[in-house]
């Protein structure tokens, strides 16, 4: 805007901003004036200088600030000098007194929760949910159980939005250049900025990818006002993908006797599109040794979908488009050719036992790209598939993209930026992205972000971008507002709110109605006007439907997809890079994703698939890579890209087992500055080595800095592989941990399909304990009248995705403790993913093992409490009663599964008011000095014998569902009465693949493993690994 | 070993024996009151005593502070976490109540063995017991996660109505602990009250006079007292006898009765007790060494003592060493993996260096060498066993406690302990706390038992005739 504005303005700012700074800070920005200052605080907090100046005003702060825990402490301190900056404004209750429902609002019953669907817009497609609201506060998102998608599992982030919604530093006032001020102001300004520029040049918006038909129907509009606007859309983790393009094709595993995933890590989270469905589906095969599938993985970095595969090749990324073309070539796809390069003869045998099982399963397989992988691969796959015959059996070509308004985001982006700086930009919205934070580096985005006239930031926090745009807007959270978004299937759900907005948030809705003929248009309406034409019969009822059941019936893709495609192969695939070049690999992170969940605890603190990091990324190598390099893991390295202009960034190193050589992985979403109390701080940012023309793999070096990061692993992972006679602490094969779990203490147990069928019982076999149900001791068992809740795991279906965690973070209260917390061993989840890598660190197979309490039927815990503060209660349960525990944490060291979780410090935050809203009104907070664990959701049990009682009835067979239960996309978990013979779970248990861990002591545990069965392929089976029985 | 090796002109030694002499030649009745009441009687303080209290009240000060802010903060500020929950706070109990036995044990059993070489040390080694279990005592309490509520492990009846689990060994713990500390107290208060009896005698100053008076229980000396308090001796003796068996095995079943490797095993309880009282030889010689040379009492305190002493850490010294030849011995032939890992693990696990300083320290070093009567009866080396053997004890049970703990059974669940400020504060100021509640007492009470050294000498030897001739 004009400059006359910046003048007054400056002062005012100055003086409101100043405590968030330092002295010094605050004598370097005298005299700055207008928008110029507003820049200088990001650039004075990139330098050096105000890093040192920080470090020397706070030093212990900078550490406890990555540190929730002592971080609150920090806050209390600081609160007051904070608070009277307006930095955090507090909600408070009035002064006068208030009191409770006279009249009791319609629709509440105390005490009982109500239960509504709406859907998570995720940018790879909508997750339908069903979400548990309590006393009108949402506590609980889940899947819906009736969506045809997703059947009522989820995902780590789905789960994680629900802290996200909390989020104590959301952003919660309009605000202009720093002060207060009020949507309609907002709205004023851009309608009739707009407006005065007649077709709507020089207004930008840059929206992250709009998933919503309701706001690209809205855009269409504004587009038709004002055909000069221009809209970017622009999410760093898709942009570039076929996601972001639109040409993104379907998988159905169910009839996929063979699926071979190239770079496709559509096991492991959302990130990849039709999760849900594709774990469900693969999942589902797993679970009857009959039919099960056979999964081969071509991955550039390990994953655990990777690792959940029968057979497993590890390739650089630039080798994978090659290899595809191989694997084109062998199978007879239309114009693939062979690349000539260099394969060793290993490879080759992968290769050629491949695409045999392939032609021997034509139509009865699938190859599944990798988001991140060069467009040929995609195109590959697509020939691949049709060459087999499964496109339209096993792969789906849809008719229309499952994004409203597919683009290509990385040259749209360009295009930005090249307007930016020209000048050509008079406003620009920034609709829920954070450009500054993510942009590429090569952009040089910040510098063009100056020359916007005028710049608006929609958005959940004040983060990097809204620090620095003249307007900024809370965003509404989606369980806050009326949105729409499709599914992987293309059902439609209707986003539902079920809390009016915490602090007023608005959405991109909002922001394009204000430009239209009708401005107070509610997003509600639009959505609803949306949908006139396409819900039959009477809207109303239609609607409400439509509400009730999560999804407006009649729009899911069309099953009789596109038969035939043109899935020629032209042109030629990427040579792949020198295979002495070190190649750096980007990825959105497992758990915080492009960023976005950077302050969700949750997700912070839940250690990573595969490598069971926590709180931050890191380099990911091979073992030969750290070795040639002459590095140890924690070691702090530079990683730097080549191209124009190199660029830099610190990170921690740490060894992955099966990474290939010569290649680093880092994730994106960390090392973010404004993030929040939480996420601000954690990890290393790899954008700033993030180029437009290498998004996902680009060839760089690596160089060792000195010291240590310090990084929070969750389990110990010696990776020593060596045997002990040299010093080492493994068998010379395996690593000790994996030695240990699989031999002789029969941990993990697991067959070949061959070795399967010659001997069912394997699972069992030399167990010395006696039998569970044999009356052997000189106390008489308890007898089970009624219920005996058990539960089974199926290893062979858990593909270690982490959605259980994230659940059990919501259902059961859990604190989150902090990264030095976790690094000390101490983190709460009351259930932990167990990883054990087996064989060669290069080539190694990995066993995910879900590890809660296994409530014993002689359980070791009970009987050293010197008060009683763990008992069993008369339907099995191993219990915890809080109240009583006194702390002595005796029961933790006689626990041989170590599933206890104590409170060292006061973990639990009884102070955040967002945060009470949160809370699981059913579950105790635990406070300071009380041990917990998995108690199987007592209080689902409880609730669901409750209302058996009112029927004068058992508890039926999956009534009652635990939380890690129900997010599970694998369906992995089974709950419920053993005593009940004809229960899902005692058939489970009786099967003869079901085995108790360390059986042997007899601690009888209540819930069972189902031994794993692998369906290998004689051509590239290795030499049988030796896993021995258990033995006492 | 024979005598060749010593002067054969010390008048030091026995000529009949050949050992060292009880007490010194030379003393008399007089001479032995005056020494051990004039320690306490003077006036003045001296200056080196000062100087230690104030290192060792400073330390006491550092356990205030670090238990104050455990306090305020949680069991937290300790390195205790997954899978180590017990740490710091659990070895230094054990390793106190360790010291403790060997106070109990030589004034019960030895009494009841008729060993009189027992009645120079036993004052000042029972004071050691209580001030041990005052600090051992602590560390339950104060290591639980809600300490305001440890009240709970007792068995009272509340309003709650719910009463401790006496399955618990940590309750047993309770038991065993406060008899011991009872037990210990009374018996060290009717040793003293002949003392007391003397010291309210000689004191010159009113106030002692009248507390030496109060505390003595009026205590004439008439032969009806002394046959009392002999029978009350002798019962407290036979009392206290089985708790130094009974203490340290029901700690031993804290561990014993849990599965967890490297803690469940049978051998626990003799060799917890063993252990024990070789700790406390070692602790008591930490403490006779300085004394005696400080307050000149080589006459009281002899070669003698400090010779028996070392036999006696000799030979609980083996006991010991059997019980951890037992420990590898059983992991192979238990054919156990858990037991057999958790082994091998002590022993060459990235903990195992602890295991080695455990070797040295309780094995290697001190029974290899305490057969030369020459190095027993050198009065350094000694004093520099006693702290080898003190510091290897105090590894026996960081070994026990730690490196069972930190690799049991799923391997994911492995992780690390590595102690924190706090906890070496704790650790510390409890023995900051010990020595200066010794310290007071050595400036306030009377070290040795009076009446049991003068009952000693050649001169309180009534032979029949004099009996006779007493005619009573």
């Amino acid at each position: 805007m004009s400059n006359h504005e910046n003048g007054p303005m400056s002062e005012k700012s100055k003086k409101q901003s100043t405590p968030m700074t330092l002295v010094q800070v605050r004598e370097q920005l005298k005299g700055v004036k207008g928008k110029r200052y507003w820049k200088s605080v990001d650039e004075l907090a990139d330098t050096a200088e105000f890093q040192a100046a920080v470090e020397r005003e706070f030093p212990h702060a900078a550490q406890e600030w990555v540190d929730p825990v002592s971080r609150r402490g920090f806050m209390k301190l600081m609160g007051a000098s904070l608070a009277l900056a307006g930095l955090a404004g507090c909600t408070k209750q009035p002064d006068e007194p208030i009191y409770a429902y006279v009249k009791q609002p319609e629709d509440l019953i105390l005490g009982k929760p109500m239960y509504f669907a709406t859907a998570h817009p995720f940018v790879t497609g909508a997750v339908p949910l069903l979400v548990k609201s309590d006393q009108f506060r949402p506590i609980k998102i889940d899947g819906n159980p009736e969506h045809p998608y997703n059947q009522g599992s989820s995902d780590p982030f789905t789960q994680g939005t629900l802290l996200d919604l909390y989020d104590p530093d959301r952003s919660q006032h309009v605000t202009y250049r720093g002060e207060n001020r009020e949507w309609a102001e907002f709205a004023q300004e851009l309608r009739l900025k707009v407006a005065g520029t007649k077709d709507g040049t020089g207004i930008y918006f840059l929206s992250s990818t709009i998933t919503s038909p309701t706001l690209a129907r809205q855009w269409k509009a504004v587009q038709a006002a004002y055909p000069k606007a221009t809209l970017v859309q622009y999410d760093p983790a898709i942009a570039g993908t076929s996601v972001a393009n639109g040409t993104s094709v379907q998988y159905s595993l169910a009839d996929a006797d063979v699926i071979v995933s190239l770079d496709a890590d559509f096991l492991s989270g959302a990130s990849y599109p039709g999760f849900h469905k594709l774990v469900g589906d693969y999942a589902a095969r797993r679970k009857d040794p009959e039919k099960l599938n056979r999964l081969y993985a071509i991955e550039s970095t390990p994953t655990t979908t990777g690792l959940k595969a029968e057979h497993r090749l590890g390739l650089r990324a630039s080798e994978i488009p090659a290899f595809a073309a191989e694997l084109a070539k062998a199978v007879g796809a239309n114009g693939a050719e062979g690349t000539g390069y260099n394969w060793t003869d290993e490879q080759k045998k992968f290769l050629a036992a491949l695409a045999k099982d392939l032609k021997a399963h034509a139509g009865k397989s699938a190859v599944i790209p990798g988001l991140y992988q060069d467009p040929s691969v995609e195109v590959l796959a697509l020939a691949i598939n049709t060459a087999l015959g499964n496109v339209s059996k096993t792969v789906l070509v849809p008719h229309e993209p499952a994004i409203p308004l597919p683009s290509d985001q990385i040259a749209d982006f360009k295009a930005l930026v090249a307007d930016m700086n020209a000048g050509k930009v008079d406003w620009l919205v920034i609709l829920n992205a954070n450009p500054i934070y993510s942009a590429p580096a090569d952009l040089e985005f910040a510098a063009a972000f100056d020359k916007a006239k005028m710049v608006a930031h929609l958005g959940s926090h004040l983060d990097e971008t809204g620090q620095i745009s003249h307007w900024h807007i809370p965003a509404a959270h989606y369980l806050e507002s009326w949105s729409d978004a499709r599914a992987y299937d293309g059902t439609v759900s209707i986003v539902q709110p079920l809390i009016d907005p915490l602090y007023g948030g608005r959405t991109a809705h909002h922001v394009f109605q204000t430009l239209l003929n009708e401005p107070m248009v509610s997003p509600y309406d639009a959505v609803r006007e949306t949908w006139k034409s396409t819900i039959k019969g009477d809207f109303e009822t239609g609607w409400r439907k439509a509400l009730h059941q999560g999804w407006v019936d009649g729009t899911a893709f069309d099953k009789a997809a596109k038969a035939s495609v043109d899935a020629g192969f032209k042109g030629a695939v990427p040579a792949p890079s020198p295979k002495d070049a070190l190649e750096i690999i980007f990825r959105p992170d497992p758990n915080v994703y492009d960023g976005r969940w950077s302050n969700v605890g949750w997700l912070q603190e839940l250690p990573k698939p595969v490598t069971s990091l926590s709180w931050d990324n890191a380099a990911l190598v091979s073992g030969a890579t750290l070795t040639k390099l002459n590095l140890e893991e924690d070691d702090i390295v530079e990683l730097s890209v080549n191209g124009r202009s190199p660029r830099r960034v610190k990170a921690p190193v740490i060894v992955v087992p099966g990474h290939p050589d010569n290649s680093v992985t880092v994730h994106l979403g960390y090392g973010r500055e404004f993030a929040g109390r939480v996420g601000s701080g954690a990890g290393f940012n790899a954008y700033l080595i993030r180029t437009t023309d290498a998004p996902f793999y680009a060839t760089g070096s690596i160089k060792k800095l000195d010291g240590k990061w310090g990084l929070a692993v969750t389990k110990s992972h010696f990776q020593d592989h060596r045997p002990k006679l040299f010093g080492g602490q493994g068998n010379g094969n395996n690593s000790l941990e994996a030695d240990e779990a699989i031999g002789e203490r029969g941990i993990i147990r697991y067959a070949t399909l061959d070795e399967f069928k010659a001997n069912p019982g394997f699972a069992n076999e030399g167990e010395t304990h006696p039998k569970t149900d044999r009356d052997n001791t000189l106390f008489p068992n308890w007898e089970y009248k009624d219920n005996a809740w058990g539960m089974s795991i199926d290893m062979n279906s858990c593909t270690g995705c982490n959605a259980c965690i994230v659940s059990c973070y919501a259902e059961n209260n859990i604190a989150v403790v902090g990264k030095q917390q976790v690094r000390i061993g101490r983190n709460m989840q009351w259930l932990r993913i167990d990883t054990y890598f087996e064989g060669d660190l290069s080539a190694p197979r990995a066993h995910f093992q879900p590890m809660a309490c296994q409530h014993c039927e002689n359980a070791p815990c009970e009987q050293v409490c010197p008060v009683g503060a763990t008992v069993h209660t008369p339907e099995g349960l191993n219990m915890m009663a809080y109240n009583r525990c006194v702390g002595t944490r005796y029961c933790s060291n006689n626990c041989p599964y170590k599933v206890r979780r104590f409170n060292f410090l006061l973990y639990s935050d009884y102070e955040t008011e967002s945060l009470k809203l949160l809370r699981n009104p059913d579950v105790s907070v635990r406070s300071r000095g009380v041990m917990e664990k998995c108690s199987y959701c007592v209080q689902r049990i409880s609730a669901a014998k409750i209302e058996a009682d009112k029927d004068n009835r058992a508890i039926q067979d999956g009534e009652i569902v635990t939380a890690c239960q129900q997010a599970c996309p694998a369906s992995a978990i089974t709950f419920g009465n053993i005593n009940d013979k004809q229960s899902r779970v005692a058939k489970l248990q009786a099967d003869g693949r079901s085995y108790q861990v360390l059986a042997d002591l007899n601690t009888r545990p209540r819930t069972k493993y189902v031994a794993a069965v692998l369906n290998l392929n004689d051509e590239l089976a290795e030499a049988p690994v030796e896993h021995l029985p258990a033995k006492g | 070993m024979g005598t060749t090796d010593l002067k054969p002109n010390d008048p030091a030694i026995d000529p009949a024996t050949g050992e060292y002499r009880v007490i010194a030649p030379g003393q008399t009745f007089r001479s032995i009151t005056e020494k051990i009441a004039g320690i306490v009687l003077t006036p003045t303080t001296p200056l080196g005593w000062l100087a230690l209290f104030g290192v060792a009240g400073a330390g006491a000060t550092m356990l205030l502070v670090a238990v104050t802010w455990l306090f305020l903060k949680g069991t937290g500020i300790w390195a205790v976490t997954q899978p180590v929950a017990w740490g710091f706070a659990i070895i230094n109990f054990v390793w106190w109540i360790g010291i403790g036995h060997a106070g109990t044990l030589i004034s019960a059993i030895l009494l009841l063995f008729k060993q009189g070489w027992r009645n120079s040390i036993n004052r000042f080694a029972e004071a050691m017991t209580i001030f041990a279990v005052v600090c051992a005592g602590m560390f339950p309490l104060i290591h639980t996660g809600r300490p305001w509520l440890a009240y709970w492990m007792l068995p009272v009846p509340l309003t709650m109505n719910v009463w401790p689990q006496f399955r618990s060994p940590l309750m047993w713990d309770v038991f065993a602990v406060s008899t011991y500390a009872t037990i210990s107290v009374v018996f060290w208060y009717i040793g003293m009250v002949p003392d007391f009896g003397t010291m309210r005698d000689r004191s010159q100053n009113k106030v002692a006079q009248y507390l030496y008076g109060l505390a003595s229980l009026g205590w004439r000396g008439s032969v009806r007292h002394w046959m009392r308090y002999e029978t009350a001796s002798l019962l407290l003796a036979g009392l206290a006898t089985p708790l130094v068996l009974s203490v340290h095995t029901v700690i031993s079943f804290d561990f014993a009765v849990a599965i967890l490797p490297g803690w469940h095993t049978t051998i626990f309880p003799p060799y917890f007790v063993a252990g024990a009282i070789y700790s406390g030889f070692a602790m008591v010689l930490t403490l006779a060494i300085p004394l005696r040379k400080f307050y000149h009492l080589e006459a009281l305190v002899t070669e003698r003592h400090i010779d028996n002493m070392g036999k006696v850490l000799l030979a609980t010294g083996f006991i010991v060493a059997y019980g951890y030849g037992m420990e590898i011995f059983m992991s192979w032939y238990s054919a156990s993996h858990w037991e057999a890992f958790m082994m091998w693990n002590r022993m060459f696990g990235p903990m195992g260096w602890s295991y080695l300083v455990l070797v040295t320290c309780n094995l290697a070093i001190p029974l290899t060498t305490l057969w030369s009567r020459k190095l027993r009866t050198s009065i350094s080396y000694m004093f520099f066993i006693s702290i080898l053997v003190n510091t290897g004890m105090w590894f026996e049970r960081f070994v026990i406690i730690v490196t069972s703990l930190y690799r049991d059974f799923l391997p994911s669940s492995w992780g690390t302990y590595r102690a924190t400020k706090w906890d070496y504060m704790t650790y510390v100021g409890t023995l900051g706390l010990f020595t200066a509640l010794f310290l007071l007492f050595v400036r306030f009470l009377p070290m040795i038992p009076m009446s049991e050294i003068r009952m000693m000498l050649p001169g309180a030897k009534i032979t029949a005739k004099t009996t006779a001739e007493a005619g009573d």
